[in-house]
This record gives C-alpha cells, sequence and structure tokens, in this order.
C-alpha cells in the first residue's frame, strides 16, 4: 500500500501548480449481480442500485470517491434479499493523457439478517481513457487488483481483481454526459473454496466541467 | 586730374582687389559723379561694371552701378550711350526705377523713355516646389518693363508647344497659373520643359524672348504589398478523413471484445452473458455508427466554414489594399524645380 502511494506522488511530482479544479459528478443505475460460491453451494442474488460518483481533478492528480446502494434478491431459493452498500475513495494521477494509475479503499458490505458482511480491498487501479469517435464518445477500461484485503468471512483471502469497459457520450457543447458500461470483480478466498463475483451494468449520467 | 590719376592707380592695381577695394571703387565712381567729375566716374563704373558682371554679382549691384553710368553719359552728353546703358538696365531688371531723390528729372525722363520702348519681361517662380496636377498649381510671376503683349506658353525642349498659358497684354505684371498638366489634360510625358515669354511691341513685333527651364519628377507615393495568403497550414481539413472513421470503427471493435473477455480476464467466468452482450453490442453499433457518420470524404461544415471566414478575411484585406494602393496612385505629385532665366534676342530682319 506505501509502495503505491509512493508511485502516486512520484508521478504527480511537479504537477501541483496553480491550475483549476476540474469537478467531475455522476449519478448511475447499476444492475448488480452478486454470486457466491461457497463449498456448501452457490448464493446468486441480483438487484438494482444506485450509484453515485464524484472526482475533483487538479493538473494530473485527481481525487474520486463513489458510492453504491441496492438491494439484492435472491435468484430462486429461499434466501432473504440482502442490502449492499459500497463505497470507494481513490486518489490518481494521470501518468499519460489516456492512462491515469489510482490507489485506495474499497468498501463493500452486504446487510444480512445475522449481521452485516463487510469486505475491503486496497485497489491498485490503471485506467485508459481515448476518444474514438470523434472528440465526443470516450471508451474506457479499467483494471484493478486488489493489493490487500480484509473481510469478516471465515476463510482466509487469496486475491481479488475487476473491471469496467465502456463508454461516455459527451453532449454537444453541454458538460452533460452519458455513460454505459460493465463491471465486474472477482474474489477468490481460502484457496478457491470462497468465490465471490460481483458483475453488472452501469447506466448513467453525469456533469463534467472542463 | 588728381582724381583721375588716383582712378588710373586704382585701375592698374592687382585684379584680386579685396571686396572693400572694389566697394572704394563703386564709391570712388559716385563721388566722382556728385564732384561732376563724370568722365572719371564713367570710365571708373564701367571698370567696376565690368568686374561685377565677370564674378557675377546680384543684379541689384550692377542696376546701381548701370544707373549711375547712365547718368554720368547723359551729362557727358552722350545721350545715345545713356540710353543704350539705360536699356542694359531694363533688360537687367524690368522693375528697376532711379531714385528721384537722388537723380533729377534729365535722368529719371531719359530712362522712362527708354523703359517705354524696351519691351521686356522678367520671370519670377518658386525656385523648388511640389504641386498636385490638376487641383494644385504651379505659379508664375511675370514683371514687364513696359506695357506689351506677351505669349507666355510652356514648350518642349526642342521648341514644339506643350501648353500655352497666356497670350495677351501686360501693364506691370500679371500671375499666372500652371496646372501641372499639357494640353490634353494629361500628366507631363517628359521630364524638362521649357517656359517661354515672348514680348511684342505695339507693332507687334517680337521684342525679346525669355526662357526658363523647368525640371519635372512625377512623385508616386509607394503602393502598399498585397497582404499575404493564409498558409495551408491554416486551413481546416474540409472533408472527413480515413482516420476518424478507421478509429471509431477500430474503438467500438476493441471496447467490445473488451467487454466480452473480460469476466475471464478477471477470473469470473461463471457470469451470464446477456448484460455483457446487450453491452457490447451498444458499444459494437456506436462504433459502426461513428464510422458512418465519420465516413471519409463526408464534408465537414464546421470546418467548411471556418475556412471560408478565413479567405473572407483575407479577401478583405485585399479589397481594402486595393482602394489604398488605388487611392495612392491617384495621389501623383509633381515635383516641379526652376533652371535660370535666359534672354533670348530675336533675329533681325
Amino acid at each position: 500500500m506505501r509502495s503505491a502511494l509512493v508511485l502516486l506522488a512520484a508521478l504527480a511530482a511537479g504537477e501541483v501548480r496553480a491550475q483549476a479544479l476540474h469537478p467531475v459528478g455522476g449519478a448511475s443505475l447499476v444492475t448488480a449481480r452478486v454470486r457466491s460460491q461457497v463449498p456448501s453451494g452457490v448464493d446468486q442474488f441480483t438487484g438494482s442500485a444506485f450509484l453515485g460518483q464524484g472526482a475533483l481533478a487538479l493538473g494530473r492528480v485527481e481525487l474520486s470517491v463513489s458510492y453504491l446502494q441496492g438491494t439484492l434478491n435472491p435468484d430462486g431459493g429461499t434466501a432473504a434479499a440482502r442490502d449492499l452498500v459500497e463505497g470507494t475513495a481513490r486518489l490518481g494521477v494521470r501518468a499519460l493523457d489516456w492512462l491515469t494509475l489510482e490507489t485506495g479503499p474499497h468498501a463493500r458490505a452486504y446487510t444480512l439478517t445475522g449481521g452485516t458482511q463487510r469486505w475491503l480491498f486496497w485497489e491498485l487501479r490503471a485506467r485508459a481513457a481515448r476518444a474514438f469517435i470523434g472528440s465526443s464518445v470516450r471508451g474506457y477500461a479499467e483494471l484493478w487488483r486488489a493489493i490487500s484485503a480484509d473481510a469478516n468471512v471465515p476463510e482466509p483471502f487469496d486475491h481479488a481483481q475487476g473491471g469496467e469497459v465502456g463508454m461516455v457520450v459527451r453532449l454537444a457543447r453541454a458538460p452533460v454526459t452519458a455513460r454505459i458500461g460493465y463491471r465486474i470483480d472477482h474474489a477468490v478466498l481460502g484457496g478457491g473454496t470462497r468465490k465471490e463475483t460481483v458483475d453488472g451494468v452501469v447506466i448513467g449520467v453525469g456533469l463534467s466541467w472542463r | 586730374m588728381r582724381a583721375l590719376a588716383l582712378a588710373l592707380a586704382l585701375g592698374v592695381a592687382p585684379t584680386a582687389l579685396s571686396a572693400q577695394a572694389s566697394d572704394s571703387l563703386f564709391v570712388t565712381a559716385v563721388r566722382a559723379y556728385k564732384n561732376l567729375e563724370f568722365d572719371l566716374a564713367a570710365w571708373t563704373l564701367r571698370r567696376e561694371l565690368a568686374r561685377l558682371n565677370t564674378v557675377g554679382a546680384p543684379t541689384a549691384a550692377r542696376a546701381q552701378g548701370l544707373v549711375y553710368l547712365g547718368a554720368a553719359e547723359l551729362f557727358r552728353g552722350r545721350r545715345d550711350s545713356a540710353a543704350a546703358v539705360f536699356r542694359r538696365l531694363v533688360m537687367l531688371d524690368p522693375r528697376y526705377r532711379p531714385d528721384r531723390l537722388v537723380f533729377p528729372p534729365e535722368v529719371t525722363g531719359l530712362f522712362d523713355g527708354v523703359r517705354l520702348e524696351t519691351k521686356v519681361v522678367a520671370i519670377d517662380v518658386p525656385r523648388d516646389t511640389t504641386i498636385t496636377p490638376g487641383p494644385g498649381a504651379f505659379g508664375i510671376w511675370i514683371i514687364a518693363s513696359s506695357f506689351q503683349t506677351i505669349d507666355v506658353a510652356l514648350r518642349y525642349e526642342d521648341g514644339a508647344p506643350f501648353r500655352s498659358l497666356y497670350v495677351g497684354p501686360i501693364g506691370d505684371s500679371i500671375n499666372l497659373q500652371w496646372d501641372g498638366l499639357d494640353a490634353a489634360g494629361a500628366m507631363p510625358p517628359v521630364s524638362r520643359v521649357l517656359l517661354r515669354v515672348a514680348s511684342r511691341g505695339a507693332s507687334g513685333a517680337l521684342a525679346g524672348i525669355v526662357q526658363l527651364p523647368l525640371d519635372l519628377r512625377q512623385v508616386r507615393p509607394d503602393t502598399l504589398p498585397w497582404p499575404a495568403p493564409p498558409a495551408d497550414s491554416q486551413f481546416l481539413p474540409e472533408r472527413e478523413n480515413s482516420g476518424t472513421a478507421r478509429r471509431a470503427l477500430l474503438g467500438g471493435v476493441a471496447l467490445s471484445g473488451a467487454v466480452a473477455v473480460l469476466p475471464a480476464l478477471v477470473g469470473g467466468t461463471d457470469t451470464p452473458s446477456g448484460p455483457r452482450i446487450a453491452v457490447a453490442s451498444t458499444i459494437g453499433v456506436a462504433g459502426l455508427l461513428g464510422f458512418v457518420l465519420h465516413r471519409p470524404g463526408r464534408p465537414l461544415a464546421a470546418n467548411v466554414r471556418a475556412n471560408q471566414a478565413l479567405r473572407d478575411t483575407w479577401q478583405r484585406r485585399v479589397e481594402i489594399t486595393t482602394a489604398e494602393n488605388a487611392r495612392r496612385r491617384q495621389n501623383v505629385r509633381l515635383l516641379v524645380r526652376a533652371g535660370e532665366a535666359a534672354a533670348i534676342q530675336p533675329r533681325g530682319p
């Protein structure tokens, strides 16, 4: 974790100048699906969630946060519905015009009848984005990997990684953007005895002042 | 006799006498005239006038010598010589009049008689001036010795007529103006013309000609250079190139593929393909749409407008420059430089 912060600091060095702040915000609807595979069986939940995101960029440095909340219902079976709450805070630096490296905590909680299952990942994330239809449509792809994690589940953490691919359409001359993407993350615990996969489609609108 | 001896002594003196010595010679002559020693005065004045002519002395100095010489000759009883001297004086300076407080009526009367018989003019023009041909004017002041008829004309150097300015009588003086153009109203095609004034007596006979060269030079202001046309680098492409369309198509394909393979990449292979296919299809269709919208050769209206604005701006600058240059070309000025006047005596019959 410390080495990741050092790397980001090194990339951002010299960029802290008197530059304008660029705020970005957005709200999305996420169709989330959680698949939890344990030795006793597979639990699968689907549902919709609200995702709010915001970012503040100063030169090459960027601070972003997100918050997701929704209710997941079991696909079949008699399991009870569970609430999903997720939040991230990341500090990133734009290493290249099209490449941003980020790091920060990613917390997730499921509210169960017997308690709350909490997950905390420290991620290292790479995000590439570039316009591919004129200058109004940008495609982006993200990949992240957890460099450490903590979860209140019996199995020890093994590894986790994820990603998101999509496109953002900027409406002509307006600061309004529209977004569609597909995201997935996959965590393995206990040497493969427990696998948690969360994926979904993100559809949203945002505001971007540049 | 003593004065004559003195004058002789002065006459044989070296020619390199100082100006003070020359003034003394004239003063001596005047003193002799006032002492009624007219022989000595005439002799001394002739020597002084010869010297003044040699050194090109001012007209006023020579006129002063001539009037005393004429008066001295008159009082020596040589009326014809006096008349000849006064004729020389009138031709030298038609404006000259003897001081009637200094010279007696016999002298002034003879002078006036000679002046009335002598038909000659003097030309007074600015030495160096610039005029605007047409509305401008080159002023010519002609002073006559006595009433006469004059013919004022500009002529080419070979004597051919260039522009007639005045034909008619003149009493004391007359002011004429030349607009800087030839007889046809055009700019002078030559760099030198002659201002010639022919004097005629009462009988119409040619009495004398005074001629003065005028050097002409047309002065045209510099015109402005044409504004440089916009450089090619300033123009935006007016038609879509193939790169934009290719990027849209390839970008759509790459992103769609990335969506499709993302689960495999992160290890979550047991996910439903429906949502992924929907997102991948949307991105793929967008890429295809981008390819169609940005197909090669498609006119780029915004760029066409921007380029046209650039061309219009340049065209406006050209028009402004053209108008300014046309104004400058019309603003031709004529530099007139006058030479020395010369008298031409008519040939006798």
